[in-house]
């Protein structure tokens, strides 16, 4: 998710820094007293739990084991790491002298209470189109949390990337402020759709690929990203998916972390899912759904899915009878067990893998992470895990069982260099942890 | 004489150690809860000893009447627990529900302690029928007595004596009789059995006693045994089997794992396990994870940088090379016809290094108590390592008790007991009790794997096709010559000769002159430790003989079943003695004419579809077991792939007695045979297996079995064995029917894919 | 300390929160009918049931079960009668038995799955136990036996 989405922060220099400190500039905004949560009515407060659930506050205010919302989660960039601020009222280390104004200016302009400038690491290039009712909430929600005296992390950056007013260049050039306007063309619930995905839960911080100043490329919104190691793949018709995203797939995807045609939510998509989607109404799932199934007009691409179906269904036994090449018996071994399938359909517990994009992506970047971490119980599917395989098969056995899926399970060119993709990829997530 | 011995193998483990509790559960109902009892022979022991009818020390009947027969053999799925008490059941006419089983421990009253070669039931067949018809007949005396009838007029069934319309239990003749009878190993000897048409259990199936712990998790194997205070070790297996010493240990970074205890050169005076470092822990998971973390260097034996093909090509040499090796067969005149042949054939076959990958990976716990080594763990040959530990370990025979328990597959792994030397060492130096738990890859590392084989063979013809002379030349590893040298035979040039290593290539077939040289390799020797595996040299020599004979017959112009039958004519030393085998080679023409009828021989086949045929005589001409085979493949021209589609055998292993089990034997053995010709192999690289886990060896699994139709031969015989012979039927089979599928020969084992074109494409 | 539930049970397991499922099972819990065969997820022997599910515990780290529900051989059924289980009897499945335990656990999952199992279904989902004794012909055997009996359980209650 947004976590660690690389900054760039190079060209700023570029930008000079004088004659720059008056663009930059903003106001402090009066620190206030605490309000008293009893001052907010309930039912905004619930109402911003859910927004909060839907933006995945939580995710990135909190750190590993810490308080919820007490921040100092780190950021790594490659200019130093970024630690998220402590949003509890706590009124010296935290939101509690904010007003709700200076909190909503935070939200749609990217600017502290005191007048500098947020890092974009904070996607309020998607929270400016939120509306004040909905800030409001969220307002209410975080003003009634319990306050926790964590003061914030110092970032790691250095000069002059450190330098919060050059972030005011980069909103020149990147930030378009604005709560979300309507497309009249489209009914309610895509414009529903459209609001949570592009505002609240900001799918393009993932889903869009990013310039070199690290902000989502303005003509490529959803043209598929690399997020924390995983490729989050394109949510446009670009989407490699053996069968397109229909809306019913994608709301079961949202609403539980699986869709029969097309497999499991992993990696940080997971989280998305679990600790955020799941708490918002279905019918604000199912809108994200709509307005998705749109975009990646899926209505003109489904046209003979069921015979994708059938061949990959068909495909499924593939290796396990007297198929003795050594890869063929790799795969039966290690993961026909739980993945063959027979039938019209898949059986929704054993995802098929000749219709995962984990096969048709571009690059074996997701298949290779989940063959080595697997995926927990409370992730993807809830109740239905697999166990890593880091500790059990080598990066060439590894290596094998993508190049045997890929060739056996998919029409599409070889993946290369698979072993070296392996150690990579491995390295990278032991680093990680 | 003796008491019923607690069979160690089903002790009820503490379920919880120090480290876990319960909640919800407390006192002795935890145990309860996680553990069902172990096989009834548990039960046993709560009958005291003085109870008992004990009249050999192969059985004793408790007051309850339950038997109880001693099992000295290893169980390792061949059922032979089952098969045993059958026979003693049988004839001591005991209830069967009754029967239970005890695993004994290695007493010298137990005699010699071997299970292994398909012998098992062989053997025991007649000491075991004498023993229950001893007991019969002292529990008729003593139950006429009781009931007050004339003893003739009483007889024994199902437990119980009875004359007329009355009856006593043989529990309450125990109880309340006076079986006191000593029987002089004279007087068992000569005691009458039951005549085949007698037997109530014997050639009947019944339920094999050890399968529903097998089935619900209370079976306890090797792994399973634990000991109070026992700590973990795991081993770093040196560079080379022989030879490796230890030069330094590096343990530091070992210390980062939470349970690592120590790590040390163990000093083996039996030079078992040279340059074996053990490491130690409070669990399986740190010992695993320490080892790894743990860094030695070696100075590694002189093999190092040996490898497969050296070892064949050693081989090789020695077969060029006139002299040396041990002549089985070495008839007159066998030059001079080859002089006068019309025709010669000459081919040369070879075979790969192949894994026991018996699925339970070895393992041992060892102890001293009172100046007593107990080791604990699943073994098959007792009285060969007894000898070894004591010398490792510095102390007689008679402070080692190895106690045996169910083994998680055999193959002939644990008929080399040298796992058990490390156990003993560690616990020696350590002074505590030592589970050792060997990872899969160091199982593989220290397998006494199956020698890679060299073999060529030479025909000479006559007119017609006429067979005049044959001569077989079989080059490999010598586990015999390595493991046990004292008890190989001489061959008739005075030389010894291990028989597991050449059985077969003496074959029943009449070839005029003959002659049958085995060669030990001693690089392979040296190299690594050549291990007894599911029917040892049969596997190579059979493969190399019948597809020899289907070349043979395709060069002399002749069906291949037509020419076998031709020479299995039973003249001359293939005629076959009392009491294994009567009928020779005319019981394997039999078998050979059966099987080719089952098997569909001779009809039209779809394209790249083809029928071949093998025949053998199992293990050892001095107790054959006439195994026939006919397989159907299916071979794609384009990548290779053979499909086995079908296996048809018939075997003929005497008298069965327990023709379930004995399919069960066979079905398994052939399939052991078609995983060797098709699927697994290995390479022998710079002194260590190329392949130490089941992401690169790859034995056959559930949709590799292909169709099976298996004849068990009705016969009177004595009983032979069934654990191995199919398994030397299968290979030539396939390789035959792959010739007749594509006309491509292959002539190295395992038959891969790449070879399956190769051969193709070098066919001309 | 990891709890989680085994056998009906809830245990609480004060070691590595990465050690195997599998050791735990049997040197911490005591349940040693499950297997170690191979310690790569290749062989099955080390087959048990997490949420219902058959999983091979020898790559399943402890954390991963927390809370969960766990099912072993021990556990499949009370008295030892699960239909798969009298169907191995029935057939006399077992050779040397070192498979059985992650066979049964294997075959009990897939028939939730597939609860009239062709041959096909029984070489894939199947193919993943290796049973080195061989005894496939009759695994096969006892496994169509007992999903016979349990659809007629089904149709009948
Ligand atoms: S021990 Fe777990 S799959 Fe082999
Ligand atoms: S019964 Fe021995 S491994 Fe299956």
């Amino acid at each position: 998710m947004v976590k660690r989405i690389l900054i760039g922060f190079a060209a700023l220099v570029a930008l000079g820094v004088l004659g720059f400190a008056l663009l930059a500039w903003r106001p402090a905004l009066d620190p206030i007293d605490p309000p008293a949560a009893a001052s907010f009515p309930p039912e905004l407060t619930a109402r911003g739990e859910v927004l909060a659930a839907g933006g995945y506050c939580a995710t990135c205010h909190t750190q590993k084991g810490g308080k919820p919302y007490a921040g100092g989660y780190g950021l790594p960039t490659p200019f130093g790491v970024i630690y998220s601020t402590n949003i509890t009222p706590d009124p010296d280390t935290g939101i509690g002298r904010w007003s709700e104004a200076a909190f909503a200016r935070a939200m749609h302009e990217g600017v502290a209470r005191d007048g500098s400038h947020l890092f974009p690491a904070f996607p309020f290039d998607h929270f400016t189109k939120l509306s004040g009712d909905d800030l409001e909430a969220l307002y209410a929600y975080f003003m009634t949390r319990a306050p926790v005296k964590a003061a914030p992390r110092r970032n790691t950056v250095p000069f002059p990337f450190n330098v919060r007013a050059l972030q005011a260049g980069w909103k020149l050039l990147f930030f378009k402020k604005g709560t979300y306007e309507p497309d009249a063309a489209k009914s309610v619930e895509w414009n529903r759709g459209a609001y949570l995905a592009e505002g609240l839960s900001h799918c393009g911080a993932c889903h869009t690929p990013r310039n070199l100043l690290g902000a989502e490329k303005a003509g490529d919104a959803y043209g598929g990203a690399i997020v924390e190691g995983w490729i989050a793949p394109a949510l446009t018709d670009a989407n490699p998916a053996p069968v397109s995203w229909a809306q019913n797939e994608l709301f079961s995807y949202l609403m539980s972390g699986t869709s029969v045609l097309h497999g499991t939510a992993a990696g940080s998509m997971s989280e998305v899912v679990h600790d955020g989607l799941a708490k918002l109404p279905r019918s604000d799932v199912n809108a994200i759904a709509v307005y998705f199934a749109d975009i990646d007009s899926s209505s003109t691409r489904m046209a003979g899915f069921e015979a994708t179906v059938a061949k990959a269904v068909a495909s499924s036994g593939l290796g396990s009878r007297q198929d003795y090449g050594a890869d063929a018996h790799l795969y039966l071994a290690a993961c026909g067990s739980c993945h063959y399938n027979r039938g019209a359909m898949p059986v929704a517990v054993r995802p098929e893998l000749a219709l995962n994009s984990a096969l048709t992506l571009p690059e074996p970047t997701n298949f290779v992470k989940v063959v080595l971490s697997g995926i927990g119980l409370k992730d993807g599917m809830s109740g239905v895990m697999m166990p890593g395989f880091a500790h059990a098969l080598s990066d060439s056995d590894i290596g094998r069982l993508a190049a045997y899926l890929r060739r056996t399970r998919t029409d599409l060119p070889a993946w290369t260099d698979l072993d070296a993709k392996v150690t990579a990829i491995r390295k990278e997530a032991a680093g990680s942890q | 004489m003796g008491s019923v011995l607690k069979p160690p193998g089903h002790r009820v483990p503490s379920p919880l150690s120090r480290r876990s509790f319960l909640i919800g559960a407390a006192g002795t109902g935890i145990v309860l809860g996680f553990m069902r009892p172990g096989l009834a022979a548990v039960d046993a022991l709560s009958t005291p000893p003085d109870q008992l009818f004990e009249p050999t020390v192969w059985y004793s009947i408790g007051r309850d009447g339950s038997v109880t027969v001693n099992i000295a053999k290893a169980e390792m799925g061949q059922h032979i627990g089952t098969a045993l008490a059958r026979i003693v059941a049988d004839e001591l006419e005991a209830d069967w529900e009754r029967v239970q089983l005890a695993y004994v421990d290695t007493d010298p009253k137990w005699g010699y302690m071997v299970t292994g070669g398909s012998w098992s039931v062989s053997h025991s067949f007649m000491p075991l029928s004498q023993a229950g018809a001893a007991g019969r007949i002292a529990l008729i005396e003593e139950g006429a007595k009781l009931l007050g009838a004339d003893r003739e007029a009483c007889s024994a069934r199902n437990g119980m004596v009875s004359a007329g319309d009355q009856s006593i239990a043989y529990g309450d003749i125990v109880a309340r009789g006076d079986l006191r009878r000593v029987y002089s190993a004279d007087e068992l000897k000569q005691m009458p059995i039951k005549q085949p048409a007698d037997r109530r259990l014997i050639g009947h199936d019944t339920s094999a006693i050890d399968i529903p712990s097998k089935t619900d998790g209370s079976a306890r194997y090797g792994l399973d045994a634990e000991v109070e205070g026992m700590i973990y070790a795991r081993p770093k297996i040196p560079p080379t089997r022989n030879g490796s010493k230890v030069l330094s240990i590096d343990d530091q970074a070992a210390k980062t794992v939470k349970g690592y205890i120590s790590s040390i050169a163990l000093e083996d005076p039996s030079d078992t396990v040279p340059g074996w470092v053990m490491v130690f822990a409070d669990s399986v998971t740190a010992a695993i994870r320490a080892a790894d973390k743990v860094t030695v260097q070696w100075q590694a034996g002189d093999t190092a940088n040996v490898s497969e093909q050296d070892i064949l090509d050693h081989g090789g040499a020695q077969i060029a090379d006139p002299k040396g090796g041990s002549l089985l067969v070495n008839d007159d005149g066998l030059e001079p016809a080859f002089a006068a042949a019309k025709t010669t054939l000459e081919q040369t076959y070879t075979t790969s290094s192949m894994l026991h990958f018996q699925l339970e990976p070895v393992n041992g716990l060892a102890f001293e108590k009172d100046g007593v080594f107990e080791i604990h763990t699943g073994n098959q040959w007792q009285s060969l390592i007894l000898p070894v530990l004591a010398k490792a370990l510095g102390v007689g025979q008679d402070k080692i008790i190895m106690r045996t328990y169910l083994i998680g597959g055999g193959f002939g792994r644990r008929l080399n007991g040298d796992y058990a030397v490390p156990v003993a060492l560690a616990t020696k130096a350590v002074g505590k009790p030592v589970k050792m738990v060997c990872t899969r890859a160091d199982d593989a590392r220290f397998d006494s794997f199956r020698s890679p084989s060299i073999q060529t063979l030479r025909m000479a013809f006559g007119e017609g096709g006429r067979v005049t002379a044959m001569d077989h030349h079989a080059a490999a590893g010598w586990p015999t010559g390595v493991m046990a040298p004292s008890s190989m035979p001489k061959g008739v040039n005075g030389v010894p000769y291990d028989p597991f290593s050449i059985s077969g290539a003496d074959h029943w077939y009449t070839v005029g002159a003959q002659r049958v040289r085995a060669l030990s390799n001693d690089l392979a020797n040296r190299a690594f430790r050549p291990g007894w595996l599911r029917s040892v040299g049969p596997g190579w020599t059979n493969w190399a003989v019948e597809s020899f004979m289907d070349e043979a017959a395709h060069a002399a112009g002749i069906d291949a079943v037509a020419f076998r039958l031709g020479l299995l004519d039973g003249t001359g030393r293939n005629a076959g003695t009392a009491p294994f085998s009567v009928g020779g080679a005319r019981r394997q023409a039999a078998v050979l004419k059966r099987v080719a009828e089952r098997g569909g021989w001779g009809s039209a086949m779809p394209k790249d579809t083809g029928l071949g045929i093998a025949t053998t005589f199992g293990q050892e001409r001095d107790m054959p077991t006439w195994v026939a085979c006919v397989a159907r493949v299916r071979v794609n021209r384009g990548n290779g792939v053979v499909t086995l589609e079908k296996l048809s055998l018939v075997v003929d292993a005497g008298s069965i007695v327990h023709p379930d089990g004995a399919l069960a034997q066979v079905e398994g053995a052939a399939l052991w045979g078609a995983s060797m010709a098709l699927h697994e192999g290995t390479e022998f690289v710079k002194g260590q297996v190329k392949d130490t886990n089941l992401d690169t060896y790859t034995p056959l699994r559930m949709g590799d079995v292909p169709e099976m139709d298996i004849e068990l031969v009705e016969s009177a015989e004595m009983p032979t064995g069934l654990g191995e012979p199919a398994t030397t039927v299968v290979g030539p089979a396939i390789a035959n029917a792959i010739f007749a599928a594509v006309g491509a020969r292959l002539r190295h084992l395992p038959m891969r894919p790449p070879a399956v074109l190769q051969a193709l494409s070098s066919k001309s | 300390m990891t709890t989680f539930q085994v056998n009906g049970r809830t245990v609480a397991v004060d070691v590595a929160p990465d050690t195997p499922l599998l050791w735990v099972l049997r040197d911490e819990i005591g349940l040693k009918g499950t297997k170690f065969g191979c310690g790569i997820g290749m062989c099955g022997a080390c087959t048990v049931h997490v949420e219902g599910r058959a999983i091979r515990s020898c790559i399943t780290p402890l954390d991963a079960v927390a809370g969960a529900t766990v099912t072993t051989i021990e556990g499949l059924d009370p008295d030892g009668q699960h239909p798969l289980q009298k169907a191995w009897i029935k057939t006399q499945a077992p050779q040397c038995g070192y498979c059985q335990s992650g066979q049964i656990m294997q075959a009990a999952s897939m028939l939730k799955d597939f609860p009239d199992p062709t041959d096909r279904d029984i070489d894939a989902v199947m193919g993943g136990s290796l049973c080195r004794c061989m005894a496939y012909i009759r695994i096969r055997k006892a496994i169509k036996i007992a999903a016979a009996e349990m659809r007629g359980d089904a149709s009948n209650g």
